[in-house]
């Protein structure tokens, strides 16, 4: 999960997977898929039993919302099994 | 537990080390180690440095140093665990303007992103994206700090 300097650079990188081609996003999303509401509340006393546990569900919408909603990026089991 | 290690980090860019947080929180001290590791099975995303009680990452922070710096007030105290939790770190830092540096990984140049209450407020050079390499959970078929 890293950052790069532009497409082109991710590609040139030696690690890098041919099917990670799906894995581009772009800063504004990737802002918005690590600012989504139990992001604020890291700070809370009750971040881990209170809002942690709604993480998932929030960034399978969020997902969804920019049109990512799929094994690779849902992290659910990939029927090609690809790597 | 969580909250005095996320709090420690934020204020230091260390987290303490499990006899310190159980004399902090008046707990016996093998009590705190085993809250830890508690802790660290709740935060799934987090993970202690294998076969240690040494907390390695606990994002979006990391207690091992990554290519991911950041730096507030002018500090540069703090690691972001990866480059998507970098973009996270903004939240611990309510009001304050972060800026987090990391050289490409292609080709050494810089890149540097500036956040500030969630918003990005400057990003160098302007084509900087995000990449996930493996896909998250299952699908990934690698370790998760990968």
């Amino acid at each position: 999960m890293n950052l790069f300097r532009s497409e082109d650079h991710a590609r040139r990188w030696p690690l890098f997977q041919p099917r990670s081609e799906q894995g581009f996003i772009t800063l504004t999303d990737l802002a918005g898929f690590f600012g989504t509401e139990t992001r604020r509340h890291m700070l809370d006393p009750d971040y881990l039993s209170a809002w942690f546990p709604r993480r998932a569900a929030e960034r399978r919408a969020y997902l969804e919302q920019v049109g990512k909603a799929t094994p690779f990026w849902l992290g659910t089991p990939d029927p090609e099994g690809g790597r | 537990m969580f909250h005095l290690i996320m709090r420690t980090l934020v204020e230091t860019g260390r987290a303490p080390h499990y006899a310190e947080a159980a004399r902090t929180l008046g707990l016996r001290v093998e009590d705190g180690r085993r809250l830890l590791h508690e802790v660290m099975q709740a935060y799934t995303i987090g993970w202690l440095h294998p076969d240690t009680d040494y907390i390695a990452s606990f994002p979006p922070l990391n207690n091992l140093p990554t290519q991911y710096r950041v730096t507030v007030n002018g500090e540069q105290r703090w690691f972001a665990q990866c480059g998507f939790e970098a973009t996270s770190v903004t939240w611990l830092f309510p009001g304050q303007t972060v800026r987090v540096d990391a050289p490409c990984l292609d080709c050494g140049e810089p890149i540097a992103l500036q956040m500030r209450d969630g918003r990005i407020v400057g990003v160098d050079p302007p084509g900087v994206v995000g990449h996930l390499n493996y896909g998250f959970g299952p699908s990934r078929g690698r370790p998760p700090f990968l």
